[in-house]
């Protein structure tokens, strides 16, 4: 067999797996959490039928049947399972009747509008401005930029966003205070609703990337720095190659710890920006999480986990497979040739 | 003239404890042809001289003061684009010391080789990798190992594809620092056969060979300089030299290797007591007067100079009083 798909092969038996053990955490986690999923549900229904005691324990049974809590952990956990398989992730009890499905997907829009954008933009810029601070190491430049990066990163984000809104949205009153768009409005691809989308947009976007940016640049400048040391370098700047070369070189072989980083963050996108979107009450999936775990919504809380979990595997798995085309050293490793 | 003159060349590092001197005085002529071969104990100052003397000079390293002239081009004055643009890589090549990792990893033998004669000459890609096929046919490597990477390659593969890179645009002259070190016996004979053949060829001119390893000289030089401490304690024709060494250094340096030669065998195996000095704070007088069996009053006060007698180059007290 070719050894490169022996080696997927294998990558993705071992995928499964890891998503099988995380499916039973996701199960069983919620429901070590003590406190009744049902509560909140059922306090709406004694107040509006406070007089008929036995309608409330119909209900109450109804409900439990509904949602399977009636039975044993086990074959609940095989429902799941069974459930997950043909693809349905069940009803919601905090949004009851609406699916877990349809609302993670209205709100999954939100969150990767933001996201993917925000962490590209800041990747991209993080690295950027780290190689610039390490080609330029011992001056000025390096010290200024340095301290900048130090600083953005050890700043907590979300007082970095309740600083930012109570400064533009508050004292300012640049942008609107929370969002995605005007309360009133609905979603339309009209050039008046884009531009108040965007409107909203800026200060979650903006405290996005200051946040992240730090971080990546710190990685980067470690990382060109070290690789400028190494004796490759030195080689090719004895052979007469200018500078600019050398560092197109450089750079190539810094990036790749960057790029896992990145297939990382971009893997936890689906679970949205969750303090950052409560901040600026932005409906993603990170609101919708906080919902969920606030209500112990078993199935919501499943659901959403299982779409994050999915997806930080697969960027995973994607990110293994990208390193294998861009470093022949780690092909070999993998491959064995 | 000379390929390489050098007159008073200093180059120190700068460390917060001052300055370590490295490179204290060098006057060096190297006549066209000649391959030199410059020897000394580890930390003597040997690859640093060679840095310098391409003018690769980085921090801490500074070039203090001193004129290199390289093919009749003062070098010393020459600032690094100029360096990088017009001597590095065409004029003189070095082959590092840690040529086993001074391939880039990610990148294939060709990708280098495109890179490095795009950059000195005005020709096509195709070109490119014609010529280095041509040159690799011709230095008896593998075609082959232009497409692949370095990591692919063994030990002494690379070192011979370093040392064929670095002479893909024909430099004058050759600096290879310790090429042999990391080899086994075989392999080394393998390089050292590898730059002889490039200068049989007539693709360089002159080469100066840096090692720690006498008996390898004996193979390849046919002009030896021994460096003791940053200066230059002796110098002379390889055959003369190493069978009638004046310099006591040069002297116990030669002893300390086993030969088949009889009329050094005849001497014994000796070795040197003590330690390199320290180059933060060297001795005063003669450098080597601590370790030196033969050391005398004059040697602790006065630093002996460099002075020639019948084709030999020795600062000694003892053999010049």
């Amino acid at each position: 067999m070719n050894p490169f798909i022996r080696f997927i092969t294998r990558r993705l038996a071992f995928l499964l797996m890891t998503f099988f053990a995380f499916l039973l955490i996701i199960f069983a986690l919620p429901r070590a959490i003590p406190g009744n999923p049902l509560a909140s549900l059922l306090y709406q229904i004694i107040q509006q039928a406070q007089s008929n005691p036995d309608l409330v324990k119909a209900v109450y049974k109804k409900l439990l049947e509904e949602f399977g809590m009636d039975k044993p952990v086990h074959i609940q956990l095989i429902e799941f399972l069974g459930r997950l398989g043909g693809g349905d992730l069940g009803t919601s009890i905090a949004f009851y009747p609406r699916k877990v499905a349809d609302l993670v997907f209205s709100y999954l829009p939100w969150s990767l509008g933001l996201l993917i954008p925000a962490t590209l933009t800041s990747w991209v810029l993080g690295n950027l401005l780290g190689a610039l601070a390490a080609y330029k190491r011992k001056t000025l430049t390096d010290n200024f930029l340095l301290t900048a990066f130090l600083t953005l990163s050890q700043t907590p984000y979300y007082w970095l966003a309740m600083i930012l809104l109570y400064a533009f949205a508050v004292s300012f009153k640049f942008f609107p205070l929370n969002g995605a768009y005007s309360p009133g409005k609905t979603p339309t691809l009209s050039i008046p609703f884009i531009l108040d989308m965007l409107h909203h947009y800026v200060l979650p976007f903006f405290s996005i990337i200051i946040g992240a940016m730090g971080g990546w640049a710190i990685g980067m400048r470690v990382m060109v720095i070290y690789e400028l040391g190494s004796d490759y370098v030195s080689y090719v700047d004895s052979l007469g190659l200018p500078d600019r070369k050398i560092l197109q070189y450089v750079f190539k072989n810094s990036m790749l710890p960057q790029i896992t980083g990145l297939a990382i963050n971009l893997g936890t996108i689906l679970g949205g920006a969750l303090i950052t979107e409560l901040v600026f009450s932005y409906p993603g999936t990170g609101f919708l999480i906080f919902r969920a775990l606030s209500t112990l919504d078993y199935p919501l809380i499943q659901g959403t986990f299982v779409l994050i979990i999915s997806t930080l595997l697969l960027a995973n798995f994607i990110v293994d497979l990208i390193y294998a085309f861009i470093d022949p050293r780690i092909k070999t490793g993998y491959v064995g040739e | 003239m000379p390929i390489l003159e050098t007159k008073g060349v200093k180059a120190y590092y700068s460390t917060p404890l001052g300055y370590i001197r490295a490179v204290d005085g060098i006057d060096l002529t190297l006549e066209k042809g000649v391959i030199l071969g410059l020897a000394g104990e580890s930390g003597c100052g040997k690859s640093t001289l060679v840095n310098t003397l391409m003018m690769n000079v980085r921090p801490p390293l500074r070039f203090i003061e001193g004129t290199i002239i390289l093919d009749g081009k003062e070098i010393s004055s020459m600032d690094r684009s100029m360096l990088k643009k017009n001597v590095w890589g065409v004029l003189v090549s070095l082959v590092p010391q840690s040529a086993l990792n001074a391939l880039m990893p990610t990148q294939r033998i060709t990708d280098l080789v495109k890179d490095v004669v795009m950059h000195h000459m005005n020709v096509s890609e195709q070109e490119v990798v014609s010529m280095a096929k041509k040159r690799f046919e011709e230095l008896n490597l593998e075609v082959d190992t232009l497409y692949r990477y370095p990591h692919e390659l063994s030990g002494g593969m690379k070192q011979r594809v370093v040392i064929a890179i670095s002479t893909l645009l024909n430099p004058k002259l050759l600096i290879v620092d310790e090429p042999t070190s990391a080899l086994d016996v075989s392999t080394q004979k393998q390089v050292l056969k590898m730059l002889v053949d490039l200068k049989r060829a007539k693709i360089i001119e002159s080469m100066i060979f840096v090692t720690h390893d006498i008996a390898v000289l004996r193979q390849i030089a046919n002009w030896i300089t021994i460096m003791y401490a940053g200066k230059i304690v002796e110098s002379g024709l390889a055959d003369d030299m190493l069978n009638h060494p004046k310099h006591p250094y040069t002297f116990s340096l030669v002893n300390a290797v086993v030969t088949p030669e009889p009329e050094v065998r005849n001497r014994g195996l000796a070795s040197l007591p003590g330690e390199p000095p320290n180059l933060l704070d060297p001795p005063k007088g003669c450098r080597f007067n601590p370790r030196c069996p033969n050391a005398m009053e004059i040697c602790r006060a006065k630093e002996p100079h460099l002075e020639e007698k019948s084709n030999r180059l020795v600062a000694c007290h003892l053999v010049f009083p």
